[in-house]
């Protein structure tokens, strides 16, 4: 049978205008669905942001909970469940107006009573919550969708407080922040995100499927802000300690995923068609710790002396393997990606290589060559090996160093003994404002006391102008290299890996995130 | 016979009693004090002594030991620190794959092994015997993690035909399951295969030089026949003898296997539980594993009494 | 003299005893035959193949893969020695007591068979978790694992000669147990014992390389087969000399030792031969 030449036309035209419209209604059916299967370093010890400070609780956190506050692509706060906030003309009194119609994964509207009990729970537990809570008189709500915060004094750190990502501010509801005192992680896991916790398998995976009630904020994805869609049916995160695994799987496609893996795959990643590997900035400055409250790095003339004997570059080097584009020299305490703190002093003690120097120090701090108890471990295979490199380093020199390798749980109980230790390997990851610095505070292990420094964080907490704020952090570093609290070594970056399935990854933020992300079969 | 089985499970209870005292003891072998380890880096002096009073640690030796039993017998194995479950709840979720692997390789290991010692005994002294006892010297030598590793390499990365970690269970997935279950079953039961070869081949030879063996040759039966009906029976005994002890030695292995291919089962549990100084798991997969053995050894003597009537245990 | 000649003759002691007095050859000169110092660091030579320069390739720290080799064989030896004589002794002592004493013997055994349910690789990771790293604890670890079977093999030893007409002749005669034990009684033991001590030793290296590849062994820079392929796995793509070179070591050594206990039954004990 054949068909009349304008029947034909016709049909022709319906049948093409069919698969356009196929097409594209497929193309947008294919961006919503689908199951992303992420490999993790290990377990997260809790899903409690409020408890610690972990990273892959960090990660796996930003996707079920939320906070009054998140940072945007240059690392400054702006309004997530917060709609806004006015501030009194003394600057003492902060008052938050909530979004309203806000969800939890449980049906309930999140209200101020909520967002009081949270952040009252997490200004007890939380490092950045006490930093921020031993500034504030008095905290409540003043009706359903207005909180406020009365401060003892001018502060600068409350905005950023509520929206640093990792131990931060999550809201839950009010009856589990009332049920789970401060210490105890909460075992029952409710939050307003995009995803909600569907799952977890210790050791197995843990599962986060979409919540279809969320309502995301009107702007453009920016940082870690903005609008936030899930786009994904599921996300499984499985944890997959072998790093070498790792790679395999995401090299195989049975992984969509991967963090943390090990540089010396970054040659091999980059020509596999299948995927394209991430250099994560900033992740880490490699450190060594300090204990200065007993043994022998409470003398600073021989803690001077370490700074000044090691020669960073190629300890940098061998750690990244080889690839300079995996490290980066550079003595600002913040990162250049949190541009607002990044300094850029010349003359600081930092990579000296002065054999001369450190000879003089020596002799200055009278040291007989008692051997120095360096603690490190495997599990984070860039600690071992700047411990190993550097202990090689400062033998050469005339220390003596006791080595000793433990797995990463024993490490953190042990460093909170100042019996047990004069160094310890960490990284110190980006924090987004100097009075965050760990390693500048007397309770963080390594119990950095000097007085000088405690007065000047004490000063930039309350400073609110930012450009005095920022002539006092410049004072700060150069403290920092006269007194050495710990040994600041260079920048580490580090690798992932990602499938080319995987749609709209963010690779700025160096935190991962996987809402706003859709697969593509 | 029965009253042969009964006695060996009575015989049993002392070696269960041995291997949960063991288990017991090996927290108490720590230096120091278990409850600061286990409570973290942050528990005040208050908190370590109510979860010492709490788990009882405080009381004497005899009586701690009494209760573990009790509570062993109740099959409560106690808490898990770090999973925040019952350490029974994380060994049932764990055991499905170790189990699997371990049957695995053990499949591997006989399949394999058995076939070549027969055949190397059918034919003693010819080309075949030699290069198979050969293979099976270098077998029993080569360390499977090793192994393992040069496998991945070959056949995942090079080759591209398997992959290289991971699992899938066999209810979910079977095909699946079987293409990850490929490279450890082999890595882990090459070692064993190659004990079974050379047992199996050592024990057919004797049973080829019995007296009745020669006979039926004698009466004309085919060498196919002879060999294969007449022995094979006879050689089971021992046979089945390694492959009790196989188990146990695959248990072990397994442990390394899982590491290396990232299988989520009870080797993998008891590595982590150390590392994060969970004992009530490290104590709960020893506890479960032991206990396994020695019920697979009475399985492996009842088969005995099965396969060969001749033997009479008094 | 003949006595000599008889081990000679027998092939599998020949290849065994030569290969392993290689490897304790190599071992004892380890600090002379070696190229660099194993534990030397050099960053700027990281994961380079084998060369004139390298023998074996250095490993991800620019450390001699051959120098690892060799040191680590020092490892190894130490600890498969000593683990076999503190099996051997323990094993004596216990399957001594147990062979001869009845009432004790029951309860001993129970005990033994106890600790022989455990797979050896779990118990000595569970005990070095509660002991912590370092060469005397996987000693430990390993010897408390492996003493059960060599006490089983005395005791059997023991229980079959015990019967024996000269030594009830001797029992009869007052002679005090110990001197029986040991005039009598040891000497048999021998042959046994030395078979089984080889295979210890077999079992004890391959363990000490587990426990190491693990990570549970000794600390990560005492060059150990071990740790060189632990540390080998990582990169096993772009280097994969570094876990390959102190593999076959211990392959070879497996193999020397297995050789070596094959050879020394066949010769010992007739009735054990594994054709």
């Amino acid at each position: 049978m054949s068909l009349k030449p304008s029947r034909r036309a016709v049909l022709l035209a319906l049948a093409s205008l069919a698969l356009v419209a196929g097409t594209t209604l497929t193309a947008d059916a294919q961006k919503k669905g689908g199951i992303l299967r992420v490999g993790n370093l290990g377990e997260p010890p809790a899903l409690d942001a409020h408890w610690t400070t972990a990273s892959i609780t960090e990660m796996l956190t930003n996707h079920i909970y939320e906070g009054l506050y998140s940072l945007d692509g240059n690392n400054r706060p702006i309004p997530m469940l917060a709609e806004s906030h006015t501030v009194s003309k003394d600057g003492l009194v902060y008052t938050f107006k909530l979004r309203q119609g806000v969800k939890f994964h449980n049906g309930k509207e999140m209200t101020s009573d909520d967002v009081v009990a949270s952040l009252a729970r997490w200004g007890k537990q939380s490092v950045y919550g006490k930093t921020l809570f031993s500034q504030v008189a008095e905290w409540k709500a003043l009706d359903k969708y207005t909180v406020e915060m009365k401060l003892k004094e001018k502060s600068a750190i409350v905005l950023i407080s509520l929206a640093v990502p990792n131990n931060f501010g999550a809201i839950y509801p009010k009856e589990i922040a009332e049920k789970f005192a401060p210490e105890v992680k909460t075992t029952e896991w409710v939050g307003t995100g995009p995803f909600k916790l569907a799952e977890w398998k210790p050791d197995q995976y843990i599962r986060m499927v979409r919540f279809d009630e969320y309502k995301p904020r009107n702007e453009k994805p920016n940082g870690y802000g903005g609008g936030k869609t899930a786009y994904l049916d599921e996300v499984r995160f499985q944890p997959v300690p072998e790093v070498a695994t790792r790679v395999a799987q995401v090299e195989t496609g049975e992984l969509d995923f991967a963090d943390d893996l090990n540089l010396d795959a970054y040659d091999r990643l980059k020509k596999n068609p299948n995927l394209r590997p991430i250099v994560s900035k900033p992740y880490y400055w490699l450190v060594a710790v300090l204990n200065k409250k007993e043994g022998l790095m409470t003398n600073q003339k021989l803690r001077q002396a370490w700074q000044a004997a090691i020669d960073i570059e190629p300890i940098m080097k061998n750690v990244a393997g080889g690839h300079t584009e995996f490290y980066r020299m550079d003595s600002s305490l913040i990162p250049p990606e949190i541009p607002a703190w990044h300094t850029k002093l010349a003359g600081l003690p930092w990579n000296e290589r002065s054999k001369e120097k450190v000879k003089r120090l020596l002799a200055e701090a009278g040291y007989k060559k008692e051997p120095i108890r360096f603690m490190t471990t495997q599990e984070y295979k860039w600690m071992y090996d700047f411990a190993l490199l550097t202990k090689q380093q400062l033998e050469d020199v005339g220390f003596a160093i006791d080595l000793q390798v433990v797995d990463w749980a024993t490490l953190v109980k042990r460093r909170n003994n100042s019996k047990e230790y004069d160094a310890f390997t960490t990284g110190i990851g980006a924090f987004y404002d100097p009075t965050h610095a760990n390693f500048l505070t007397a309770s963080w292990p390594g119990w950095t006391t000097d007085e000088d420094i405690l007065k000047l964080q004490a000063e930039m907490a309350r400073e609110t102008d930012l450009k005095k704020r920022q002539a006092l952090w410049e004072q700060q570093t150069r403290q920092f290299y006269e007194k050495v609290p710990v040994i600041r070594y260079g920048d580490l970056f580090g690798l992932r890996a990602i499938r080319n399935t995987t749609k709209g990854f963010n690779d700025k933020t160096e935190r991962v995130r996987f809402y706003n992300v859709w697969v593509e079969k | 016979m029965t009253v042969y089985l009964v006695r060996r499970l009575l015989a049993l209870v002392p070696v269960l009693a041995v291997v949960v005292t063991v288990v017991f003891l090996l927290i108490h072998l720590i230096p120091g004090d278990p409850v600061g380890v286990m409570l973290g880096p942050d528990a005040t002096p208050a908190q370590i002594e109510s979860t010492r009073r709490a788990l009882g640690l405080d009381r004497p030796l005899y009586e701690q030991l009494l209760k573990f039993y009790v509570r062993v017998l109740q099959g409560d194995l106690g808490q898990s620190y770090f999973l925040d479950r019952p350490v029974v709840t994380a060994l049932v979720e764990r055991a499905e794959p170790t189990l699997v692997l371990t049957f695995s390789a053990l499949l591997v290991a006989v399949l394999i092994g058995v076939p070549s010692g027969i055949i190397a005994a059918a034919y003693p002294g010819s080309f075949w015997d030699r290069a198979l006892m050969l293979g099976a010297l270098l077998g029993v030598c080569v360390p499977g993690f090793w192994l393992s590793l040069n496998f991945i390499y070959l056949f995942a990365v090079r080759l591209g035909w398997l992959p290289a970690a991971g699992y899938a269970s066999i209810f979910a997935d079977p095909l699946a399951a079987l293409r990850y279950m490929v490279l450890p079953a082999v890595s882990l039961g090459f070692n064993q295969s190659a004990l079974i070869a050379r047992i199996s081949r050592s024990c057919m030879l004797e049973a080829l030089q019995q007296d009745y063996i020669r006979t039926a040759r004698a009466k004309g039966l085919s060498q196919g026949v002879v060999t294969w009906v007449h022995a094979f029976r006879n050689a089971l005994v021992p046979v089945v003898t390694v492959i009790g002890i196989t188990m146990a030695i695959l248990i072990g292995g397994a442990v390394v296997t899982e590491i290396v291919f990232n299988i989520p089962g009870l080797g993998r549990l008891i590595i982590s539980a150390v590392l994060r100084r969970d004992y009530p798991v490290v104590q709960g997969v020893i506890l479960v594993t032991a206990t396994a053995y020695v019920l697979i050894n009475l399985a492996v003597d009842a088969l005995y009494v099965v396969i060969d009537p001749r033997i009479r245990y008094e | 003299m003949s006595e000599i000649r008889r081990f000679a003759r027998n092939r599998n002691i020949a290849v065994g005893a030569g290969v392993l007095a290689l490897v304790v050859l190599a071992a004892l000169l380890a600090g002379v035959v070696s190229t660099h110092d194993p534990r030397r660091l050099n960053p700027a030579e990281r994961l380079k193949a084998p060369s004139a320069r390298n023998l074996l390739g250095t490993d991800e720290f620019g450390r001699d893969v051959y120098s690892l080799v060799l040191h680590g064989a020092q490892v190894s030896l130490l600890v498969g020695v000593t683990t076999m004589v503190l099996t051997s002794l323990g094993g004596i002592v216990i399957g001594l007591i147990a062979g001869y004493y009845r009432r004790v013997d029951l309860v001993l055994m129970r005990v033994m068979d106890g600790l022989m349910a455990f797979p050896a690789i779990l118990l000595a990771i569970a005990l070095m978790a509660a002991r912590g790293p370092g060469i005397g604890n996987v000693v430990f670890a390993l010897s408390v694992v492996y003493t059960p079977r060599t006490a089983m093999l005395i005791r059997s030893t023991v229980l079959s000669l015990r019967e024996l007409d000269y030594v009830q002749a001797a029992r009869a005669l007052g002679r005090r147990d110990l001197v029986i034990a040991f005039r009598h009684i040891l000497p048999n033991c021998v042959g046994p014992l030395l078979v089984q001590s080889s295979f210890v030793f077999a079992y004890a290296i391959l363990a000490e390389a587990i426990l190491g590849f693990l990570g549970v062994g000794v600390p990560p820079y005492v060059p150990s087969w071990g740790n060189v392929i632990a540390s080998g796995k990582n990169v096993i793509r772009e280097a994969f000399w570094v876990s390959l070179f102190p593999g076959l070591a211990l392959t070879l050594s497996g193999l020397a030792l297995n050789l070596l206990g094959d050879g020394l039954r066949d010769v010992l004990d007739p009735r054990l031969r594994v054709q």
